[in-house]
């Protein structure tokens, strides 16, 4: 019978090699593995009592913070912590949770790191801070802010509040934002909208670049500005927005069927700005750079 | 009370008194009562700066001497008036200076462009002017140093971050300052020139407040 998958013929001496190395990797996981079960993650778990409109602040030096609904007025923060150079301070006052990861002597960032998985009422007002992220919120109705040096954020399925973001590298991702007010501030990470619309959308970054990909609500101000970053805006042809685009030194690209402005205060560079509404015009829509390119287009 | 009706009725808190549900929501809400800190300071900031917006030149050339030879960041206590809303953390001592360096900073900077109500709307007196342009430039480059020697001492890894966004954000702030004195009546360049200074803002806060360990 033939062997399905032959192995090569050794050459002498290298398969004794061979197996020692073999021999020597297993032994090297085996001590990594003991030397972390030496630095124990330490799991944690804490519960709260809340009632509606709750404020919850989770502040973590270092390591992810993901923030999903729970049932009832529970609030639920389950912390794994890496090692004892870490714990966690929590403080409850009345309707408002404090969770702070406390950083003992000679703590770094792996040694400091906390996991922070945390439930809360959908209603609750929800404050997360970390320098390394990344931040997540999903499914909630309360105010989401968000604040970290290199934190990547992501914020999925809210609605009907306020959503305030400021990094200044990490990417931000907002997702089925709806009736939000969103106020975004990235200094060099690129941010990204989809299906983001409410009373106001305003993004500021510097050098990160901004995509929006959505139909720009109806009667919402969206404001999108950065210095050297493009701006990609995507919208369906039906969309309802007077718009107003400029790039002072970049490049503009339109190929949504805007209605001119008859009224201008003054005249437009055609290869740096442009203006012009679709359909009723319900929303208004700023696009803003310095060197960046704006482009506008449907989707 | 949700935080957009309270921000609605902001710039009367800033000046006047808080009604019991007003209070109830800077109670609950640390992003509010935060903003309404911050904006209390920028108002009493501002304020002192109006009550000498035209004084004779040699006020202001006698204040910036002043501030150049006591190191206008190198103040023993902090005034009241320029108390930061406390957070839940506290800061090491040497942060102290950031905001007040960068409310300073913002604040002469909007105030040299008419940004604010309160400036009358005057574009620059010469009083002004002698705390703007490259004078201006050169104390936020000595804030700016500071800062990075704070980021160095408490975040070494953060250090080149923080100097790239803080050059970023400085072209940022001199491409503005460009289109505004290219057409001082745009009133896009002008807001440009703010969003421009609350990027530089928002650098120094990330550095003083939770984002360094």
């Amino acid at each position: 019978m033939k062997a399905l998958n032959p192995r090569p013929a050794r050459e002498p001496g290298k398969g004794l090699f061979m197996q020692s190395k073999l021999r020597a990797a297993a032994l090297l996981a085996v001590v990594v593995t003991l030397g972390t079960a030496g630095t124990a993650q330490v799991r944690k778990e804490y519960r709260y009592t809340v009632q509606s409109h709750a404020s919850i602040t989770v502040t973590n030096d270092y390591g992810p913070i993901s923030v999903t609904p729970a049932q009832g007025f529970t609030v639920i923060v389950r912390a794994t912590l890496a090692s004892n150079k870490v714990e966690v301070d929590q403080d409850q006052h009345g309707n408002r949770v404090d969770i702070v990861s406390h950083l003992l002597a000679g703590a770094d960032a792996d040694s400091g790191r906390v996991e922070y998985e945390v439930q809360v009422p959908s209603d609750a007002s929800v404050s997360l801070h970390s320098t390394s992220g990344p931040l997540r919120a999903e499914k909630l109705n309360g105010d989401v802010t968000m604040e970290g040096a290199n934190a990547a954020m992501e914020v999925h399925d809210i609605s009907n509040a306020h959503v305030h973001l400021k990094t200044l590298n990490g990417p931000v991702t907002l997702t089925n934002i709806r009736q939000g007010h969103v106020e975004i501030t990235s200094v060099s990470g690129d941010v990204s909208l989809s299906g983001v619309s409410g009373p106001l959308v305003q993004v500021n970054s510097t050098s990160g670049k901004i995509h929006y990909d959505g139909d720009f609500g109806y009667s919402g101000d969206y404001l999108l500005t950065s210095h050297t970053g493009d701006i990609d805006a995507i919208a369906p042809s039906d969309a309802s927005i007077d718009v107003s685009a400029h790039s002072v030194k970049g490049a503009v690209e339109n190929d949504f069927p805007l209605e001119p402005k008859t009224h201008l205060l003054a005249p437009i560079d055609k290869a740096r700005a442009f203006v012009g509404t679709a359909g009723k015009a319900a929303s208004k829509v700023v696009l803003h750079t310095i060197s960046g390119k704006i482009r506008l287009k449907t989707r | 009370m949700t935080c957009y009706e309270f921000q609605q009725e902001l710039p009367e808190l800033v000046d006047g008194g808080r009604t019991a549900e007003q209070e109830s929501h800077l109670n609950s809400c640390r992003s509010c009562s935060e903003l309404l800190a911050d904006l209390t300071v920028i108002s009493e900031l501002a304020s002192s700066l109006q009550a000498s917006e035209d004084p004779n030149p040699r006020v202001w050339n006698s204040i910036e001497a002043a501030l150049r030879k006591e190191g206008l960041i190198r103040q023993p206590q902090r005034e009241p008036g320029l108390a930061l809303v406390s957070r839940s953390r506290p800061r090491p001592l040497a942060f102290w200076w950031a905001p007040v360096a960068a409310t300073l900073l913002i604040v002469a900077g909007l105030l040299f462009y008419g940004q604010l109500p309160f400036s009358r709307g005057s574009r620059s007196t010469p009083a002004q002017a002698s705390l703007s342009g490259p004078k201006l430039a050169s104390f936020a480059d000595k804030d700016d140093q500071q800062m990075l020697e704070v980021v160095q001492a408490h975040a070494p890894g953060m250090r080149a971050a923080y100097a790239n966004n803080l050059r970023a954000v400085n072209a940022y702030i001199q491409d503005a300052e460009e289109s505004v004195q290219q057409d001082p009546n745009d009133e896009d360049a002008r807001e440009t020139l703010v969003t421009a200074y609350e990027q530089k803002a928002v650098v120094y806060e990330m550095a003083m407040d939770r984002s360094l360990p």
